[in-house]
């Protein structure tokens, strides 16, 4: 059993170590290149970042260009850069000195707490308001709910986040508007990513669904004998969360993307937070790790979410 | 409870709605008496839209939300069409037994086999696990399929999947077993098995109601046969008495459509110059052997047939002929030309046009495309009996026969010198398939076109073609 179970798996995970090398350079090359390509001189921004506005002055960004080496050629300066990564070295921040490791290490820890609690309250939400709108379609809960995800969908995040500051924290007074510190902080953030999520998932699980109750092997279900919940638990769910699972993984991408926004947006002190700091200030070493710890972080979620489905969906690849 | 039968009086279909242009109801099955006991067989005999599949779903409870059935079903004397229709589907698996069409997608493809057999019994039937899995695994050995207990569907061929389908169905639990076209899209060997299997069930005490469009099918369960057409029954009797003697035109005009009772055509039309000479080819595909040593010898206006065992290389002979696939041994010439002239017919018309573009259009495109003559529609419509409005319609709003004449007025249009038609009728019912085959090979003539007709019913080449070559099972 063991090599026939561990093949496809093994190549499904050997492909993702790949895409994920491939993720790593094609985010070191970008940012490099917008970061070059942004208006305004970098030394003078750095130089802000690291004395603040009122010490800036030519000498002061020369020093800060001669110090980083911001005058050596380009192309030199991204092989450093990939160099560094190779020896797993992502480098200092240009602002604080500090290591760039050292700074992404809270923030990132800050930003899985948010990313879960999103993805564990859009799962709660989504796919069970799916199932329900597919096992009935047409009625009152599929429209009732097509109109709500087409509304949320159409939405921008920061406009849901702000919506719901709005009504939870300014009027209602339940929740804190913004920050960290107690699990109370983390519910606006992480329902506004839940909602965005949801609004998706909860259609895709829905046409899912149904697929699955108009399929031939449905019927064959319910000629045999098996009752309404019971079809559904033997027939119906795993059939019905391949493409939930799959989809959800192409959700993470969106999810990082909010999580840059939302993280602004409530002062949550994660990694989309600090790469929009670190864009401002120019600090190109953070911009290159959040970027890459992002990217990276997508790469894995989706491996989990592929290994998920591997075990849900017996059939594995296509040969 | 113990099965006594079931019955339908003046049982009759109907649409829930009424049809605005006619300001009633549509009526989709006239009335209908019939009757299920023990050990005896009834089949419904008809062409697709006859209302045989309606009639089956209306006697069981299952028909979809927009019709309604009205009579009287009785089971064991007790009126069913007052009962809710959780009523009427507690009797599903339990007094009723159904087998799917197309039992390759009516099981459950991420579901082991064995598992999808023994469900029936352990959840339906109410028996604890092991003995369920006992059970299911006897049903599995009895059908000579122990080996796809622990296959995914997707794993097993059309005939395993039949077998399986037919033990998940039948537990032995349901004294009745309703068919519907248990034998669609099957060779005979396959036909033959399968309802070698219900007549088994016949035989074992229990009721069987078939639904087909082959006579020969009716034929070899016996019992009682109606034929349908249009909703509504035309002839109704013992099978012996129906099949072989015939009061109705149209009972008679279905059975004259299987092939083995076919006229044979007159072939020795004009045979002009070679279009193909195919000197021992040979062709391996996914490392296995499909044929070596075939020679083939067409001319213009000759009409060959191509037989042999499904997986032989058939199609992959026809691709070499039309020069899409290259052999790995011998040699296939053809006469210089245009290769659209090598032209190919599906066996699966819809799968052969694009769904969301009207046939005119379709068929516009390839006039631009080949810069062919647009009076020649005109003139092979009424030559194929077709009519101008089909052509405004998409390819789901014309009947599978008619499609597949639109594909064939399509490859006429290019003035083929070399037709592959891949099994062309095989989804179609038998009068269609007369038809089709009829017009494919005399425009073929008529036009001077060789034609390779690939069918696994050698009764229909025989009929129809001016000689018939075999392909052996591949090594």
């Amino acid at each position: 059993m063991g090599p026939l179970i561990g093949s496809p798996l093994v190549r499904l995970l050997l492909a993702r170590v790949g895409q994920g090398v491939l993720v790593a350079l094609m985010v070191g090359l970008l940012t490099f290149i917008l970061v070059r390509a942004l208006p305004g001189d970098m030394a003078y921004r750095i130089a802000a970042g690291r004395y603040g506005f009122d010490w800036v002055s030519t000498t002061a960004a020369d020093a800060v260009r001669h110090d980083l080496g911001l005058d050596q050629p380009a192309p030199l300066a991204l092989l450093a850069w990939i160099w560094d990564l190779l020896r797993f070295d992502l480098g200092q921040s240009l602002v604080t000195g500090r290591t760039v490791a050292e700074e992404l290490s809270h923030q990132f820890g800050q930003s899985v707490l948010l990313a879960a609690w999103a993805a564990g309250l859009s799962l709660l939400i989504g796919p069970p308001l799916g199932v329900l709108a597919g096992l009935r379609p047409g009625r009152l809960v599929d429209r009732g709910l097509l109109l709500v995800a087409v509304l949320m969908r159409s939405v921008p995040p920061f406009a849901i986040g702000a919506v719901l500051i709005l009504v939870l924290a300014v009027q209602a007074r339940l929740l804190p508007a913004a920050g960290y510190g107690t699990p109370a902080h983390a519910v606006l953030p992480a329902l506004t990513l839940a909602l965005c999520l949801a609004a998706v998932s909860a259609r895709v699980s829905r046409d899912a669904v149904m697929t699955v109750s108009g399929s031939a092997y449905y019927g064959f279900g319910r000629t045999k004998g098996l009752g309404g919940s019971l079809l559904f638990w033997r027939h119906g769910l795993r059939n019905a969360a391949v493409p939930v699972l799959t989809y959800f993984g192409v959700q993470f991408v969106a999810l990082v993307e909010g999580m840059v926004v939302i993280e602004t947006l409530f002062a949550w002190p994660g990694i989309g937070h600090a790469l929009v700091h670190a864009i401002v200030a120019r600090d190109v070493p953070m911009i290159q790790g959040a970027a890459l710890t992002m990217g990276l972080f997508v790469v894995a979620m989706n491996t989990v979410i592929d290994v998920v489905c591997h075990l849900l969906d017996p059939r594995g690849e296509p040969s | 409870m113990t099965f006594v039968s079931l019955e339908a009086r003046a049982l009759r279909v109907r649409s829930r709605g009424v049809n605005p242009q006619t300001g009633q109801p549509d009526q989709l099955v006239e009335p209908v008496s019939l009757s299920l006991r023990p050990g005896h067989a009834v089949t419904l005999l008809g062409e697709t839209g006859s209302g045989k599949s309606l009639l089956a779903q209306a006697l069981i409870g299952a028909l979809p939300s927009g019709l309604v059935a009205e009579g009287e079903v009785l089971v064991n004397s007790v009126q069913q069409l007052t009962r809710t229709a959780a009523q009427r589907r507690a009797l599903w698996g339990r007094m009723i037994a159904v087998l799917p069409q197309e039992p390759w997608l009516a099981l459950d493809p991420t579901m082991q086999a064995g598992a999808q057999v023994m469900e029936t019994r352990w959840l339906v039937g109410g028996q604890p696990r092991p003995q369920a899995w006992q059970g299911a695994r006897a049903a599995l050995r009895h059908l000579e399929v122990e080996a796809a207990e622990t296959r995914l569907p997707g794993q097993l061929s059309g005939g395993m999947a039949q077998r399986v389908a037919f033990a998940a169905a039948h537990t032995g639990d349901a004294p009745v077993l309703v068919a519907d076209e248990p034998t669609k899209g099957l060779d005979i060997s396959r036909r033959d098995s399968i309802t070698a299997l219900l007549r088994r069930h016949v035989e074992e005490g229990g009721a069987l109601l078939t639904i087909t469009h082959d006579p020969a099918v009716a034929r070899a369960l016996g019992g009682t046969v109606l034929v349908m057409r249009e909703g509504a029954v035309q002839e109704q009797g013992a099978a012996e008495e129906v099949l072989i003697r015939p009061r109705h035109a149209f009972t008679r005009a279905l059975l004259a459509a299987d092939p083995e009772g076919w006229p044979r055509q007159a072939g020795g039309g004009q045979i002009g110059a070679p279009v193909l000479i195919a000197r021992d080819v040979g062709k391996v595909r996914g490392g296995r052997r499909l044929f070596s040593g075939v020679s083939l010898h067409l001319a213009a206006g000759e009409v060959v047939g191509l037989s042999g065992p499904s997986g032989c290389g058939k199609s992959t002979f026809g691709d070499l002929c039309l020069g899409l696939l290259s052999p790995d041994s011998g040699t296939v010439e053809r006469p210089a030309a245009a290769p659209h002239r090598w032209q190919k017919l599906y066996q699966d018309p819809p799968a052969a046009f694009p769904p969301k573009v009207t046939l005119r259009a379709s068929l516009m495109d390839v006039v631009r495309l080949h810069g062919c003559d647009p009076a020649e529609i005109a003139r092979l419509l009424l030559r194929l009996g077709l009519t101008e409005g089909l052509l405004d319609r998409l390819p789901s709003q014309v009947s599978g026969g008619e499609l597949q004449r639109i594909a064939l007025l399509r490859v006429l249009l290019l003035k083929p010198l070399f037709l592959f038609a891949d099994e062309p009728t095989s989804r179609l019912d038998l009068l269609t398939q007369q038809e089709t085959i009829g017009l494919l090979t005399a425009a073929a003539r008529e036009q001077g076109c060789a034609v390779l007709l690939v069918s696994h019913d050698r009764a229909l080449l025989d009929r129809v073609c001016d000689r018939v070559m075999t392909l052996p099972a591949a090594a």
